[in-house]
């Protein structure tokens, strides 16, 4: 039980027990020493102190290779990350949110260290959600034949979160090298676990899933952390299959430093978790069995006093990160096009349905790059290729290794996405994000992580993402089959959004989406797919960059700005009102959200002066009121006249075709709309 | 009969309250009271029967300074040694776990050839599982104060009286 495994006080050499005690020392200074900087107004102003936590966090360290392996550290391992390699002088920066600070440049919430070099990675506070993203690595190590182990860690109560389920449920199926560490002290912040769930260790909760290892180990213990977590990643390298530790841990103070546990923890509770201080323990077990003397602890003790002294001394002359520096790494630098700098061809290529080309560009961009992956829902099945076939006939010509289907769980597959470019900066991924983007909801968490890691990380990652969603309504779906998404995703920066309504746009925009590092979302409108007027001739090689915005129809007296299914209906009502009235109605088809190409809508107006801004999605908050706020603030000189929104009514979409019609925009509206503008 | 050692942590809370119970049950001069927290090998070696309080810690660990001391025992040679083991626990708010300690040291103590005795009956306990319990017996006495403490008093007379015969 002790002394005849791995590691133990008896037998591990003297020199690596003055290692580790050197690191847990090392730690506890720099956790105990935290307070100090926020009292002193100089930062760290969220600090989660791991006291208690010392055992695990030591050997989670302690097994990380950052040759071969990922680490998903959270808040609370500031031990894990030191004993990782981290320096006291990086967890400091990163405590003070200095420039210099390597998880992320003073950007991302202190005591969330990183090192995303080493893949140790920057995760996100919103608590237990880089679970997806240490099983999308393990899906790298997958497929890419690489022997490591991808390891996450966090507290027990977050387990509670249905991301963490997904994400154990996909390691298990899809028999990833995943070991997630469960560091359970008992609370979060102040609620006891019984209140998370009925299991008092939470890891029960997986018995029943297949293809996984359940360990426990007593994380206040270094042996047994030790000896459990060697042997757990043993397990994972070995059987391919992800382990679950289970880490008794204590919280020896409150939860953070704006939590006061003495509101809901008594004496007695406060002092038998002090008692019980891993550090400590190991210190009595060194001189209990004469491993290391008196005297070599004080040694160890002065030496990381100085320690501590120089990093402080270093990081607080480090500098502060420069205000102008905000706008750097929001979404980087796309694919420059070459041969189509503006998005336009001459005609030339076979007339293509938008299925089709969408079909097709993503066949060639597979050929092209063999770091390509496709995965979502009914992606893979026979004939089948997506719940609109949109993907048919991938995976037979691609193999189940790089299109395949998801489980239904909408925020796994953004999330393994996420996690899966995180293995290799080569890869691109295609996410089907959902089977209507109505169903895209549940993943918008990741949604949110994808548009952060690249400004949170300061650059050094971001997902190589496209999500595809076939959006919106005209095929009598209802609420929830006829959804446009895009206004409310557009409020988050950090996400390339593109909204084609022809068929050469759709294949341009995609090529240029599978071809940039980045996170974009690819918004199909479902109900052109197969549609006569989406149909153009599409140039094999076609690209269209990004904030791009198409004159679809030039004209003089009013800008009509719009995208996706009602650009057709614009084009339409302007010709009509050119035929019967002589209207000389200019038509933009944006393509892009974000970037918006505000120099073609600016220009437009001070040609017209008028604007009406039609778009399916709800007119009230939808991306159309960001337009007309732009309009206002930057053209107002040359209207003449109010802009005027069409869009849907501020209800849900109605099932019976005589709702639908009620709501959502037509020609009719839009012509109507167009004379009332006009008048002016 | 032998000398007792009666090895629990002085610095505990209810496991001092049942050692110092047990202690009165028996002859001054036959039973004698250490530390558990410092105890040493030749302190342990000292005695031939041998009483331990063991409560379970942490959803079922051991004290630490069991879980400290757990390295020498393994090495000690505890053959023929009679250990006596009371443990203390909750069966209501750590039903999977409960007792757990004392079936994690009864095997440590075995391990290394000592025989425990002062088993009991399960009968009068609710709780899902333990590894404490070897057919249908607890390893040793089992007090729950939390849930059980008007129980002590009688539990602890009648295992006093066994192990004064389980001792000869
Ligand atoms: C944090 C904590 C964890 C516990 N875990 C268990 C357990 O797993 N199984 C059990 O039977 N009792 C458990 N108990 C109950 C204790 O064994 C019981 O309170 C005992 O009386 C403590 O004795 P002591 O204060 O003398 O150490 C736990 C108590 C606490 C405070
Ligand atoms: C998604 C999400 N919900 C809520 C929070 C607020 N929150 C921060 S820490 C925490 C408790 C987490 O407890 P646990 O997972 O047990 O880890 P511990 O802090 O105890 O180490 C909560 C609820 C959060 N950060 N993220």
């Amino acid at each position: 039980m002790y002394n005849n495994k791995l590691f133990s006080i008896k037998h591990t050499d003297k020199e690596v027990l003055r290692k580790w005690l050197h690191i847990m020392t090392l730690g506890r200074a720099l956790d105990d020493r935290a307070p100090n900087y926020l009292r002193q107004a100089i930062g760290w102003s969220y600090h989660a102190p791991y006291a208690g936590h010392d055992g695990i966090q030591l050997a989670i360290g302690q097994i990380f290779d950052r040759n071969t392996d990922h680490l998903f550290p959270y808040y609370r391992d500031m031990l894990t990350s030191l004993s990782a390699g981290l320096t006291a002088e990086e967890i400091i920066l990163n405590g003070i949110s200095k420039a210099t600070d390597v998880a992320g440049g003073g950007r991302h919430m202190s005591n969330h260290f990183a090192k995303p070099e080493w893949n140790i990675h920057s995760v996100s506070s919103a608590t237990g959600n880089h679970t997806l993203h240490a099983v999308g690595v393990g899906r790298g190590m997958n497929r890419y034949k690489h022997i490591g182990v991808s390891i996450s860690s966090q507290g027990e109560s977050s387990v509670s979160e249905g991301y963490v389920y997904e994400a154990i449920n996909g390691a298990s199926n899809e028999k990833l090298p995943v070991i997630f560490v469960f560091q359970d002290n008992g609370y979060g912040i102040s609620v006891p676990k019984k209140d998370q769930t009925a299991n008092r260790k939470v890891v029960n909760n997986f018995s029943g899933f297949k293809n996984l290892k359940i360990f426990y180990c007593n994380g206040k213990d270094v042996f047994d952390s030790m000896n459990v977590m060697t042997e757990a990643k043993q397990w994972v390298v070995e059987n391919q299959m992800p382990a679950l530790v289970q880490a008794n841990c204590v919280r020896i103070h409150s939860h953070s430093n704006s939590d006061k546990h003495e509101l809901y923890r008594d004496e007695a509770e406060r002092g038998y978790v002090a008692d019980n201080d891993p550090l400590a323990k190991y210190r009595r077990l060194l001189t209990r069995y004469n491993r290391l003397s008196p005297e070599e602890l004080q040694d160890i003790d002065k030496q990381v006093k100085d320690e501590v002294k120089d990093a402080h001394r270093k990081a607080l002359a480090a500098p502060n990160p420069d205000p102008n520096s905000i706008f750097d790494f929001v979404s980087p630098e796309p694919y420059i096009s070459t041969k189509y700098p503006n998005g336009t061809h001459n005609q030339q290529g076979e007339p293509k349905k938008l299925i089709e080309a969408i079909n097709e560009t993503l066949k060639a961009e597979f050929r092209h790059n063999p770091d390509t992956f496709l995965w979502g829902q009914d992606i893979a099945n026979k004939d089948k290729g997506g719940i609109f076939n949109v993907s048919k006939g991938m995976q037979k010509e691609f193999g189940i290794e790089r299109v395949f289907n998801a489980p239904i769980a909408e925020d796994y597959i953004l999330g393994t996405a996420n996690g899966m470019s995180r293995f290799n900066k080569k890869i691109r991924i295609v996410a089907e994000g959902a089977e209507f983007a109505d169903y895209f909801w549940p993943a918008m968490e990741q949604f949110v992580e994808c548009t952060h890691d690249y400004w949170r990380s300061n650059g050094k990652f971001v997902p190589n993402i496209t999500v595809r969603l076939a959006s919106g309504g005209y095929i009598g779906g209802g609420l929830y089959h006829s959804q446009n998404i895009e206004g409310a995703l557009a409020t988050l920066p950090g996400v390339r959004i593109v909204y084609p309504s022809f068929a050469d746009d759709a294949a341009g925009l995609l090529r240029t989406s599978l071809r940039s590092p980045g996170f974009t979302l690819f918004c199909e409108p479902k109900a052109l797919y197969n549609s006569v007027q989406a149909i153009t001739s599409v140039p094999i090689d076609y690209e269209v960059p990004f904030g791009k915005a198409l004159v679809r129809i030039e004209g003089t007296d009013l800008t009509v700005i719009t995208y996706g299914n009602t650009t057709h209906m614009c084009i339409e009502a302007a010709n009509k009102l050119k035929q019967e009235n002589g209207n000389s109605i200019e038509v933009i088809d944006l393509r892009s959200l974000i970037p918006l190409d505000k120099e073609t809508i600016i220009a437009s107006i001070k040609k017209t002066g008028k604007a009406l801004i039609v778009h399916e999605d709800k007119v009230f908050a939808g991306f159309g009121a960001e337009i007309a706020a732009i309009i206002a603030n930057e053209a107002f000189e040359y209207l003449d006249a109010p802009v005027k929104r069409v869009g849907s009514t501020f209800t849900p979409v109605g099932f019976n075709r005589i709702l639908e019609a009620a709501i959502l925009p037509n020609t009719n509206k839009i012509e109507v709309a167009m004379i009332e503008v006009l008048k002016y | 009969m032998n000398k007792i050692g009666l090895f629990y942590s002085f610095n505990s809370n209810k496991t001092k309250k049942i050692a110092e119970s047990i202690s009165e049950g028996f002859d001054s001069d036959v039973i004698e009271s250490i530390n558990a927290e410092t105890v040493t090998e030749e302190q342990f070696l000292a005695f031939e029967n041998l009483i331990l309080g063991v409560p379970t810690w942490f959803d079922g660990e051991l004290p630490t300074y069991w879980d400290e001391f757990g390295p020498a025992i393994e090495d000690m040679n505890l053959k023929g040694k009679k250990i006596a083991l009371f443990g203390l626990g909750n069966q209501v708010d750590y039903p999977e776990n409960f007792q757990d300690a004392l079936g994690i040291i009864a095997q440590l103590f075995e391990s290394s050839g000592a025989i425990i005795v002062g088993l009991t009956s399960t009968k009068g306990y609710t709780f899902e599982s333990s590894k404490a319990v070897r057919n249908n017996q607890f390893l040793g006495l089992a007090i729950d104060f939390e849930t059980q403490a008007t129980k002590n008093k009688e539990r602890v007379k009648a295992w006093i009286e066994q192990l004064k015969k389980e001792f000869e």
